[in-house]
């Protein structure tokens, strides 16, 4: 049974290796393997020589970090509390809400984002003045520096619900004699939070974790590109967005192709080593 | 068994055009050969081909893909125009326009080798070209007579550097040259109601212009309005990075301006004239007359602003500002108190001296269609091409059907009725072809004439102009002694380069990574400039200079006066 997904599995994730080769070569679109000219490590020496490529990598890292974290937080947090509800009816009312921003595409939910943050009537800048916090309107985008927060903010906003329904399942598992037992011990609701149900998640986020580590220098490119602008420059733009200005919009695809090697050695590093401490700890672990 | 009955069917076929072919000898040459059995099908493929230019022909579809989005996929026989030209060549095109991103879809094409039979590239065309993806045209142009009627003056400019054609260009001038009478290029824009108001006054320097910006504003504090704006959105930057350029009194030749006489090319964005560009805006800015959302805001936030009644000012070009204009001309066609809010286009330069916002005669490069080397039948489709640049079919493409979409009077000049002005809306323009054989097919550029004296295109044609006006418009231009708002801006003198930014450059060469990172570097130090309080100005501009010194400027500058000079040298 499994053969036709082995073969499945070799055409599509190990042929289009061979296209790495293209990192090595002046890459010219259209000519025979033959005709390409080798050059070697040239383009890697290029990526890593260029000022640009550790701003970027800088706010790859930041960007993916911020997401992880809080990723990991606020859908834990929220599955608990919703598992804490008793209210069905209201369970999956806020259930429903919270995971419903994860079906907009990223072009709508950022004009949804741009809009609330805009100096000209934004939800937030109105709020933050009608407080009497702000004299003025803030440019939210234009501040290099509350990017990242922005970004944060919005994926937590987009992926939150979506995230939980993991973890809800996960919870589902632990057995409810359990409960039971601690409520007879005496246990509150916080100690039993506490000491039933986050170790029974304790194996689902460790291999969550991995994997995310796994993806650290995949923060998508989507929501950067189009919340980016020339004044957050600095803070906003990614491994990917780099790699689209500087190789594939300029034809350049064998810049693009070490940019993706790059990614691929660095993510391989990581999801070893996040293993690998699992492992040493014995905890659950992906393979 | 189906298969035998095909081999007989191809073989009975084969031998009735051996006999055909045998029976012309004395007409065709390819017979001259010793006929084996091996040429029998080529012969007869050649004899049928020479009956196709009395019979009328097989009907063909090829397929069609455009770069530019925003057209419904379509047939072309499904439109009034397509469907006459596939009367007279039986040749149909599927037409199919960009959903997505360019250099996705290009790239995609290129990676598999397959393209449609035509293409036009927009502004991947250099890809297209290094990866051999197009057929040379030149013998075809050659051949057929309205191919060569058009492009023949153009031969030298269109060809490569190895020598072939690739591309045809949409911006061949045929006849004489029109100018445009609306503004579609650059101007410094104005609210209607500002001049009104200010007595209609001449304005030809940047200082009285964001003088009477800022007096407005001032005199209107309860209105909450917008001074000034600016359009940095993406790509479209260069609507904040180009006034210099054209406050200088050069037209839009991209990242460099031409010396007439030396013909150097220079670039600007270092210069002192964009650095007083910027000091103006800063100013503005410190005076609360800048919307400093300007940059952050995307292109639809832009067009939202300015059809919001608010922006009393700006620069940008006409054909970037189309949206929201129309919507405003249209209001103020129902509603003539509504024409205050109409931009008027205004020749502003820095010292007052001779402005060049109007395009000269041009030619572009870098824009075009081609055939590819997937095309099926590209004689077939070359053909086409010649029909469609038949004088009479460039007059059924932009004018229409007389007495359906434009009349002729006693002198033979062309003009439209009010009924068929009203009549021509959007949904008629899809229906009747007008929009898909608006550009992109291989035509006489915009501004050209036809054979006898009339306007190639309708809205530039003036009998066609004056109608369109509404009282409040006459009555603006009757303030300014004029026709047309092109006739507010000097004529523009002839440049043979121009534009420059329609030089083609190779895909990853010197001259691309400049460009590229002095997008980046002004994207990212203007707002910084602009913004800043204005003792900070001059730190902030230092700042920028140390940037923009670390770009190799010289060696772009250096390659765009030797293509320019090559130009000039093919033109001798």
């Amino acid at each position: 049974m499994s053969f036709p997904f082995l073969i499945w599995l070799f055409i599509f994730k190990y042929v289009p290796i061979w296209g790495w080769t293209i990192a090595f070569q002046d890459f010219k679109p259209a000519k025979k393997i033959f005709d390409q000219k080798w050059v070697g490590w040239k383009h890697f020496e290029a990526l890593f020589k260029e000022d640009a490529f550790f701003r970027v990598l800088r706010n790859t890292l930041a960007m993916s970090g911020i997401n992880l974290v809080l990723g990991f937080v606020t859908a834990i947090l929220l599955a608990i509390m919703l598992n804490e509800l008793r209210h069905a009816f209201f369970k999956r009312l806020v259930q429903t809400i919270s995971y419903m921003p994860h079906f907009i595409s990223w072009v709508v939910a950022a004009s949804i984002i741009s809009t609330v943050l805009s100096s000209d009537g934004g939800i937030i800048n109105e709020l933050l003045m009608a407080l009497g916090l702000i004299k003025e309107p803030i440019l939210w985008l234009g501040v290099g520096h509350y990017f990242w927060g922005i970004l944060g903010a919005s994926e937590v906003w987009k992926n939150v619900g979506w995230n939980t329904i993991v973890y809800l399942a996960a919870m589902t598992m632990i057995d409810p004699s359990q409960y039971e037992a601690a409520e007879m011990d005496g246990a509150g609701r916080f100690k039993r939070i506490w000491h039933i149900t986050l170790p029974g998640l304790k194996p689902v986020i460790i291999i969550l974790l991995i994997m995310n580590v796994g993806n650290i220098l995949e923060t998508g490119f989507e929501p950067q590109y189009l919340l980016g602008n020339g004044m957050n420059l600095d803070y906003s733009e990614n491994l990917d967005l780099f790699v689209l200005r500087y190789g594939i919009s300029m034809g350049n695809f064998s810049l693009a192709a070490a940019a993706g090697i790059f990614k691929t050695v660095v993510s391989f590093i990581l999801l070893f080593s996040a293993n690998g401490i699992a492992k040493r700890f014995g905890e659950a672990r992906l393979f | 068994m189906a298969k035998n009955k095909w081999w007989s069917i191809g073989l009975a076929l084969a031998l009735t055009g051996s006999l055909i072919a045998g029976c012309s000898k004395a007409t065709d040459k390819t017979e001259s050969k010793p006929s084996d059995s091996a040429s029998a099908p080529a012969s007869a493929s050649a004899s049928a081909s020479a009956e196709q230019s009395q019979k009328p022909l097989d009907k063909v579809t090829f397929t069609y893909f455009n770069g530019v989005a925003g057209k419904k996929d379509r047939n072309t026989n499904e439109t009034t125009i397509g469907k006459a030209l596939e009367d007279q060549t039986g040749v149909n095109f599927k037409m199919e326009f960009l959903v997505g991103d360019l250099n996705t879809k290009i790239g995609t094409f290129i990676a598999s080798n397959e393209y449609p039979d035509v293409l036009v590239p927009d502004a991947a065309i250099d890809k297209v070209i290094d990866a051999g993806g197009f057929i040379d045209l030149a013998p075809y142009i050659e051949k057929y007579p309205n191919l060569k009627r058009v492009y023949g003056p153009y031969l030298k400019q269109m060809t490569s550097s190895d020598g072939k054609i690739y591309i045809l260009p949409f911006s061949t001038v045929v006849g004489d040259f029109v100018p445009d009478p609306n503004i579609n290029q650059g101007a410094f824009w104005v609210q209607r109601r500002v001049l009104k108001e200010a007595g209609y006054p001449k304005i030809k320097t940047l200082d009285e212009y964001f003088k009477l910006v800022e007096d407005y504003v001032n005199k209107h504090k309860d209105e909450n309005l917008t001074g000034f704006l600016t359009l940095t959105h993406d790509w479209r930057f260069f609507a904040t990075s180009n006034p210099p350029m054209h406050l200088q009194g050069y037209p839009n030749d991209g990242n460099v301006i031409v010396d007439m006489n030396t013909h150097e090319a220079k670039t600007y964005a270092g210069t002192d004239a964009t650095k007083q560009w910027l000091q103006k805006l800063n100013e503005l800015n410190a005076k609360g007359l800048f919307d400093k959302a300007s940059f952050v805001d995307n292109y639809d936030q832009y067009i939202a602003k300015l059809a919001s009644h608010k922006v009393v000012g700006f620069f940008d070009y006409g054909w970037q500002i189309n949206n929201a204009q129309l919507n405003l001309q249209d209001a103020a066609k129902k509603d003539p108190a509504q024409d205050d809010f109409v931009y008027f286009p205004l020749p502003v330069t820095f010292d007052g001296g001779k402005d060049q916002y109007l395009d000269p005669p041009g030619f572009v490069k870098n824009r075009g269609l081609g055939v590819t080397v997937s095309a099926k039948d590209p004689d077939r489709i070359m053909a086409f091409f010649d029909t469609l640049l038949k004088e009479d079919n460039q007059i059924m493409k932009s004018w229409g059907i007389k007495g359906e979409t434009y009349e002729v009077d006693d002198k033979g000049r062309f003009y439209r009725t009010k009924e068929e002005i009203t009549k021509i809306d959007e949904a008629f323009r899809e229906q009747f072809g007008f929009k898909y054989f608006d550009w992109d097919w291989p035509m006489y550029n915009t501004n050209s004439t036809l054979a006898d004296g009339n306007a190639l295109a309708p809205a530039l044609q003036p009998e066609v102009f004056q109608m369109n006006l509404t009282d409040k418009d006459k009555e603006i231009l009757g303030k300014y002694g004029v026709q047309t708002y092109s006739e507010m801006f000097s004529p523009p003198d002839p440049r043979p380069w121009y534009p420059a930014w329609g030089i083609p450059k190779e895909q990853g060469s010197p001259q691309q990574i400049w460009e590229t990172k002095k997008d980046e570097v002004t994207k990212k130090y203007f707002p910084k400039i602009v913004l800043a309080s204005p003792d900070k100005f001059e730190s902030e501009w230092q700042a920028y200079l140390k940037e923009f010194g670390k770009l190799d400027t010289a060696g772009y500058e250096k390659w765009y006066t030797e293509q320019i000079k090559g130009i000039l040298d093919s033109l001798k």
